[in-house]
Order: structure tokens, then C-alpha cells, then sequence
């Protein structure tokens, strides 16, 4: 198991001393998918706009409650960098399938490609969240500042995911279809446009058992209330922790056998 | 010093598991097939034994599947042999996939730096070498424009400038390259001589005799993964039946 880890741990070692490739790979891919078109970059930042901008509107009970702005603007913001990270990594290596079979690249770097990819547009996303939030009241709180570290924590568990997800993918095909029917689910089991009222029955249990309402939490409830939500960052940080630990024992299991999956 | 130990290198992997195999497996082309553990296997690779040194030019032939490329992507460092081991000391540069990555959208010139990259040479290696590239590949103001807009022939010129722009300590190729219209393949044919001339150690996958009695001084005949046979290139070319 150690050896193993140890294993995953050198693959990773030697993608992130080629951060060069996978940082230049990951400007293509998000330059590739708005070239030639005349807004852009903004593009990202428009989506974001439009999806939260209906959903405000139509379950917002037309404006009055600003709380209820900047809880689903913050609550989107993560959900679209969870959306992404699960329906991407199921389809991780098969997309790197020429990569894979023709270098000799380490497999982390495809990871981190990835996770670059989607930090990218996230980081539009936020610029098209922080006018919102300050509109739905946001504060400029000392506990703002655990935004920062929060947004760490989801940047250390997307690889993690995308390397359990990606690797179990190749194996089992079958986990692309089942991921983007369960992600779609997920987007209503998750707290992101409605709340816990009263905290009890099934809304109540969901908040609190399902492991993504933390991981919007950390970022979400400096945003709304200028707290810092303890309880999410114990159980986010156990649960990286976990995947981190997961993902480097798979790494090491996996990284030179999944070539003879594609 | 250049060289290429294999010590009973073998290579298998798993049959899909979606693939149902009917009857006699026995076949003419590619590995062996064999059942194990509940899954079937391929035998691409069995008992491989060789060692290279510096000014070794080994060519290897056999039919379609007998392992030759397999052989090649375990040079290269793609597959991890199964069992056996493979010690290697030099650089190892492959010539086989030279369009792989190619970023239609880039321009030519954005190109040769991600292929660069890939193939891990440093910004300024690249940099030292992107003028001799773009000007080999003749492609003049063009390497600034997208390579969506070049023809296969212009592509191929650049895929080729970029990959054979480097010297390779040990050089694996599958099959000669070459590219362009009649004038470049001459000087596509000039610039990989010189390179084979220059390389350390060359392994050189071929179905084409008399390439390899050019190129190579050893041969190792691949049967259904394993070495049918293996000694010097004259001694190969002199066998009756083989021309």
C-alpha cells in the first residue's frame, strides 16, 4: 500500500515538474473551445450570469430577498466546479487516449490539464459572481478571507476525483452514463437553490448528510453571513484527505496499466 | 555510455472484457492468446532477451502482429513489461505518432512549442530551435497562420521538421518517415540519414528488406511475440528466403 502510494506520489512528482506541458495544454483547451468567436472569454462568464439570473428570478419570489441572491450565486459558483470535475474526469483518459498511447507523459499531467481546464473557467465564473454577491448584500468580513483557503480545498480534491473517477472509468465504461445521470440528480439533492427551512425532514437530512453541501459551504457561508462554517471545513478536509490518500494508492496501482485499457 | 538491456521482457494485457472469442485461437497474426484468473490474455511479448551498445542498428522484422511496434512502445517506455525487465541509459526520442497533438486552432509556430513541450525540451531548447524548424519546413509566413488552414502536406512537413530536429541517443522508429511532395522527400531522406548517422543506438521496426540492410547491422526476427531469430544483418539477408 505504501509502495503504492509512494508510486502515485513520483507520478505526480514528475507532472508537476512538467507543469509547462499541462499549463500550456490547458490555455489550448480553453482558448479551443471560444476561438473565433467574437465575445470570447466572457462567454464562461455570460453562461454563469444567465443561469443564476433565471434561477434567482424564478425561485427568488421576484427580488426582495437579496439573502437568497448571493446564496445561490456562491452555492452555483462551486456546484459548477463540482459539475464540471465529475463529468469531465469519467472521461478523462479515454479523451487522452493519443497522449497515452504515444508518449510517455506521466498520467497526473492529464489530471492536472484537467483540473486547470475547469479552475480556468470557474475563475470567470467568479468574476461574473463577485457583482451579484456584492448586489445580494455580501460583506467585506475578516471571514471572507476563508474564501481563499476554501477555494484550496477544492482545487486539492478535484485531481483526486478526477484520478478515482478517471481510472475507474477506464475499467468500468459503464460509469460515464451512470456520472452524468447522478450528477444531474446531485444538482437537486444539493443545496445550491434551495434551503434547509427548519432543518428537518428530508430537505434537513439531505443538507446535512450530503457531502457536497459542505464543500459549497466553506465558500458559500463567509459570502452570505461573514461566517466561517467549522463543521463543513472538518468534514470537507477529512474527506480530501481521504480521496487524496485514494487517489495516490490508485494512481500507484494504475498509472502504467491503464494504457492497456483504451 | 547509450544502451538497452531487455531480460526476458514479456508483455501481456487483458481481452476486453466485452469481447467474446469463439473456438480455436490460434491464429496466424498477433499474440497468444491464453485464459487465466477468469479473464483472457494476449501474449504480445514472451521471453525477450537482447542487449544494444552504442553503434547498434537493430531492425526488426515479422508479420503483421508479431510484436514489433509492441516491442518499440516498451523501448520507448509507453507499455511496462509484464514480467522480465528493461534497463535503458540515453535519451530515447520515438519517431512513431510525429502528428500527435497538433492543435489545429494554433498557429504553426504555437505548434512547434507544444510539441516541444511534450517531447520535453526546455523553452530555451525550443527556442534555439524554432527557426531552423520553421525554415526547414519551408512553410514561410504561413507558420504564423492556424494549421487548420494548411494542407496534409504542409502539416506533414512541420510534423516532420519538429520531429526530426532533435539528436536522439537512442532513436526508435516504426517504419521510415517521410513527408511532402518529391522535393522535400529528398530532403526529408537527407535530414533522417544524418540523424540515424548521429544516433547512438537505432532500433528500426521495417517490412522493407532493403531499408533494413541499409540501415541495420543486427536483425531480430519477431514470431507471435517471441525472437524467432536474432544475429547479425548480413548473416539475416544471406538465409535462403529472405531477400
Amino acid at each position: 500500500m505504501i509502495e503504492l502510494a509512494r508510486r502515485g506520489l513520483s507520478d505526480l512528482g514528475a507532472a508537476l515538474r512538467l507543469r509547462s506541458v499541462w499549463w500550456a495544454l490547458a490555455s489550448e483547451d480553453v482558448a479551443d473551445s471560444h476561438r473565433r468567436t467574437v465575445l470570447g472569454p466572457v462567454w464562461p462568464l455570460l453562461n454563469y450570469l444567465l443561469f443564476v439570473g433565471t434561477l434567482i428570478l424564478i425561485l427568488g419570489d421576484g427580488g426582495g430577498k437579496a439573502h437568497f441572491t448571493s446564496y445561490v450565486a456562491a452555492g452555483m459558483l462551486v456546484w459548477l466546479f463540482i459539475n464540471d470535475t465529475l463529468s469531465m474526469s469519467v472521461s478523462l483518459f479515454a479523451r487522452e487516449e493519443g497522449f497515452i498511447k504515444g508518449t510517455v507523459l506521466p498520467i497526473s499531467l492529464y489530471v492536472l490539464r484537467q483540473t486547470l481546464v475547469i479552475a480556468i473557467r470557474s475563475f470567470y465564473a467568479l468574476l461574473g459572481a463577485i457583482p451579484v454577491l456584492l448586489y445580494g448584500g455580501m460583506e467585506l468580513t475578516p471571514a471572507l478571507l476563508s474564501v481563499v483557503p476554501a477555494i484550496a480545498v477544492l482545487l486539492l480534491t478535484a485531481p483526486a476525483v478526477g484520478v478515482l473517477l478517471g481510472i475507474a472509468a477506464a475499467y468500468f465504461p459503464d460509469l460515464r452514463f451512470m456520472v452524468v445521470n447522478v450528477t444531474r440528480l446531485l444538482m437537486f439533492l444539493t443545496p445550491v437553490f434551495w434551503m434547509p427551512a427548519g432543518a428537518g425532514g428530508w430537505r434537513g437530512a439531505l443538507y446535512h448528510w450530503n457531502p457536497l453541501t459542505h464543500y459549497i459551504d466553506i465558500v458559500r457561508q463567509p459570502m452570505i453571513a461573514g461566517t466561517i462554517a467549522w463543521n463543513s471545513w472538518a468534514i470537507t478536509l477529512s474527506i480530501t484527505a481521504l480521496l487524496s490518500v485514494a487517489a495516490l494508492v490508485m494512481l500507484g496501482k494504475f498509472n502504467r496499466q491503464i494504457v492497456f485499457q483504451l | 555510455m547509450v544502451s538497452i538491456r531487455a531480460t526476458n521482457v514479456g508483455l501481456r494485457y487483458p481481452v476486453p472484457r466485452d469481447v467474446k472469442l469463439k473456438g480455436d485461437t490460434r491464429t496466424t497474426v498477433g499474440g497468444r492468446f491464453f485464459a487465466g484468473g477468469g479473464r483472457r490474455y494476449v501474449t504480445a511479448l514472451d521471453d525477450v532477451s537482447f542487449e544494444l551498445r552504442a553503434g547498434d542498428r537493430l531492425g526488426l522484422v515479422g508479420g503483421n502482429g508479431a510484436g514489433k511496434t509492441t516491442l518499440l512502445k516498451v523501448l520507448y517506455g509507453i507499455y511496462e513489461p509484464s514480467v522480465g525487465s528493461l534497463e535503458a541509459e540515453g535519451r530515447r526520442d520515438a519517431l512513431f505518432n510525429i502528428g500527435l497533438g497538433f492543435r489545429h486552432d494554433a498557429t504553426g509556430r504555437r505548434n512547434i512549442v507544444l510539441r516541444g513541450l511534450i517531447n520535453g525540451w526546455s523553452n530555451r531548447e525550443i527556442e534555439q530551435r524554432m527557426e531552423e524548424i520553421v525554415e526547414f519546413s519551408e512553410l514561410g509566413d504561413f507558420i504564423d497562420m492556424p494549421v487548420r488552414s494548411y494542407s496534409q502536406g504542409m502539416s506533414a512537413r512541420l510534423a516532420f521538421a519538429i520531429a526530426t530536429s532533435f539528436e536522439p541517443e537512442i532513436l526508435l522508429m516504426d517504419e521510415w518517415i517521410g513527408a511532402g511532395d518529391k522535393d522535400f522527400q529528398e530532403k526529408a531522406k537527407a535530414r533522417l540519414e544524418k540523424m540515424v548517422t548521429k544516433a547512438g543506438i537505432i532500433v528500426l521496426a521495417s517490412h522493407n528488406n532493403s531499408l533494413l540492410g541499409r540501415v541495420c547491422n543486427r536483425i531480430i526476427s519477431l514470431d507471435h511475440g517471441r525472437i524467432a531469430w536474432d544475429g547479425k544483418a548480413d548473416e539475416y539477408f544471406a538465409r535462403p528466403g529472405v531477400k
